[in-house]
């Protein structure tokens, strides 16, 4: 299998901002899609993490004590993994 | 005084409090909000080092890259990197970072040091960061950057002295690139949070604050709309009720000097001129400075404490439905008190055809000018008292329609632009609460307050001279009063337009105060108290000017004895003053932000025609029903 394959494989695999549950702490282990350069002007770095707050439309995370509200379209581009809590 | 010929520039992400440090170095007042965005063009001032060096300051719109954006963020970029036509590149760069957000901030701030220019860094906000539990290490941050750090509080004024220092000749030496790869951004970006991380370490990750409670009410889909309503409706109920009280004040003022000149100066013309044209037409004008000190300062406000981007989120999804988005409601909000800072703070929506959409439909936001004409005309629909809920909910209505029909066109519009060629996402920060910064909007509302005062004292004084000399000369003697302003220059250039007007229920005078009210809106309180020679009688205390001109219009007849400002002819009135665009310097704003004339020139034939249109159906179909 390439490294390509593997490597969509591994996306496919993450869940999503706007699919993840809200009140819960992620960290963001990729970005995939057009938008990945703004998002990370605006913080949402891999290994950084994310707080979701709210859902809907638009829904609202807070990344090193930043709240942003961002569309749902957008959020789909972040993809997370739950981290456990310590 | 020879000028500075070096130039520094504050740059940074959007609200990290440039401009309150901008304001603090220059004691300038440059509009500052507690949202992203507030800075869509460069500002100058001059400051003064502590060694007597003379140095121009400019104040760049927030950006997060360097890269890329929208046209206030491309600006920054541009005059950073020298490709900027009317600025040089500067000389030395402060870099402000919020302190509390070093991992974000100080990505823009490597990319900043990249370009070869002598840096300092400004880590504002160290308070906000102390209380959210970030301990703070500037040595550190400085050793990592190669460039002086030096932690402040602009909204206090503390660490300016520090900061003035650091900006002593010669300016520091431009930082050396060697912690991480120039053409690398992933190099970067990981040399920003490991930076970032021995700089600011973080005690909790995310610890609930008094903003997330307050978030969780102010942004709930249920309660969240419910205080938003009531904010709105508390914010003009104070407007049309609670500004009565001074307006009071003004208006025995103006009696007593009206008094004063009459039982001082014989009866002739120019006592005419100073109690009718002057005392009269200005005054009239000046009764509303309460209302507009009012709505100046609650926007103040708004925008200082953060509320403004939660509105703008909350309205997201209802400006969705007019082809726009909640950025599109920033702009449009700032055009409730004037069009001109609204057009200009559309720079922060990123979607081209959305911005020109947002520019063409701000003037329907109904603007502060429009207040004394709405305040003249409302309580003549409800039996000539002001004051009250009902008049603030027909106020409330007055404005909804505007809005309404502007986002109705705004719809229609935006789908014959067609959709971006690169699609753009709703995105925006969401500034935690912090308190008013009271010194900044009292500041900034007396700053309005005379920018209003003096253009009562000019431009309109200046108007109203001209139209009591068109409505007093050429003179005629008779006895009969309409005969008289018959023979006049008004009169005759009544007697012109009358015909166009009447369709709309208006008569030759009414017409008049609408052609001087393209000068200034609100010019047509004045023109109607000049016109329909309303006097103040000495000695009547507490009787209002308004309600004189009301008294004096609600007297007013048609030849056939039919009421001349019956509901439906105010109505009529009031539906014209909502859609039409009478404000030149609007139109030269449009014409420079949208890029060319047409557009600009467009708009005042579409919102004029529509204005017409709209009044002549309201009063054409209210005489069909009977209602004239």
């Amino acid at each position: 299998m390439s490294h390509q394959a593997v490597k969509e494989l591994e996306l496919d695999s993450l869940q999503s901002l706007s699919q993840a549950q809200v009140g819960c702490d992620f960290m963001i282990r990729a970005l995939d899609g057009p938008e990945c350069d703004r998002l990370r002007n605006l913080g949402f770095c891999e290994t950084l993490q994310v707080r979701k707050l709210a859902n809907g439309r638009n829904l609202i995370c807070s990344v090193c004590g930043t709240r942003l509200a961002v569309s749902s379209e957008l959020a789909e581009q972040i993809k997370v993994t739950p981290v456990s809590p310590s | 005084m020879e000028s500075p010929n070096e130039t520094v520039a504050l740059a940074g992400n959007p609200n990290a409090g440039k401009t309150t440090l901008f304001n603090a170095l220059c004691g300038a007042s440059a509009k500052v909000g507690n949202y992203g965005g507030v800075t869509v063009e460069v500002k100058k001032g001059e400051f003064f080092t502590p060694h007597g060096r003379r140095l121009e300051l400019i104040d760049l719109p927030g950006t997060f890259s360097l890269e890329g954006g929208s046209p206030d963020q491309q600006l920054a970029s541009e005059v950073l990197s020298g490709r900027h036509e009317g600025h040089s590149r500067p000389d030395l760069v402060v870099c402000v970072l919020d302190a509390s957000n070093l991992e974000r901030h100080l990505q823009l701030a490597l990319e900043i040091l990249e370009l070869g220019i002598p840096a300092i860094v400004a880590l504002n906000m160290v308070d906000v960061a102390e209380k959210a539990g970030l301990r703070l290490d500037p040595v550190k941050l400085s050793e990592e950057l190669g460039v002086p750090v030096v932690p402040i509080q602009a909204n206090r004024g503390k660490g300016l002295t520090e900061l003035k220092q650091a900006m002593r000749h010669p300016f520091p030496a431009a930082p050396e690139v060697v912690h991480w790869d120039k053409d690398n951004a992933e190099s970067r970006r990981a040399f920003g949070l490991k930076t970032a991380e021995l700089a600011a370490r973080r005690a909790t990750l995310h610890s609930t604050n008094l903003s997330d409670r307050l978030d969780a009410v102010l942004l709930h889909p249920v309660f969240g709309w419910v205080c938003f309503i009531a904010i709105m409706f508390a914010l003009f109920w104070s407007i049309f009720s609670f500004a009565g009280i001074p307006m009071g004040w003004i208006e025995s003022l103006q009696e007593s000097l009206t008094g004063a000149v009459e039982t001082r100066m014989a009866e002739g013309d120019l006592r005419d001129l100073l109690t009718q044209g002057i005392i009269g037409g200005v005054g009239a004008v000046v009764i509303f400075l309460p209302q507009i000190l009012l709505l100046f300062f609650f926007i103040g406000l708004l925008e200082s404490s953060g509320y403004m981007a939660r509105a703008a989120f909350l309205m997201d999804g209802v400006m969705g439905r007019a082809g726009l988005s909640g950025k599109a409601f920033l702009p449009l909000l700032s055009s409730y008190a004037c069009a001109i800072p609204g057009v200009m703070a559309t720079r922060t929506i990123d979607s081209a055809k959305e911005r020109l959409v947002t520019i063409f439909v701000a003037p329907w936001m109904s603007c502060s000018a429009r207040l004394p004409v709405y305040l003249l005309l409302v309580p003549m629909l409800l039996g000539g008292s002001e004051g009250g809920a009902t008049q603030a909910l027909v106020f409330l209505a007055i404005y909804v329609l505007g809005t309404l029909t502007a986002f109705v066109v705004a719809r229609i519009l935006r789908g014959r632009l067609g959709p971006d060629e690169v699609k753009s996402h709703f995105l925006l920060e969401l500034p935690p609460y912090r308190l008013p910064q009271w010194s900044y909007i009292f500041r900034h509302v007396l700053e309005r307050g005379w920018s209003f005062l003096r253009k009562a004292g000019t431009f309109i004084l200046a108007l109203m001279i001209l139209l009591w000399a068109a409505t007093t000369y050429p003179k005629l003697e008779s006895d009969d009063p309409a005969e008289v302003m018959a023979h006049t220059v008004v009169g005759r250039i009544s007697d012109f337009i009358e015909p166009v007007v009447k369709p709309l229920g208006f008569d030759g005078r009414t017409g008049t105060a609408i052609l001087t009210s393209f000068a200034a809106r609100e010019v047509f309180v004045g023109s109607m108290a000049q016109l329909f020679r309303v006097e103040v009688a000495e000695g009547e205390e507490e009787q209002e000017t308004r309600a004189h001109i009301r008294e004096r219009l609600s007297a007013e007849t048609w030849a056939d004895g039919r009421p001349m400002f019956g509901p439906a002819a105010v109505i009529s009135l009031l539906i014209f003053y909502v859609y039409a665009l009478q404000c030149l310097p609007t139109s030269a704003v449009v014409a420079r932000e949208a890029g060319s004339w047409k557009w600009a020139v467009g708009q005042f034939f579409f919102m004029m025609v529509f204005a017409v249109l709209a009044s002549l159906i309201v009063y054409q179909g209210a005489r069909l029903f009977g209602l004239a």
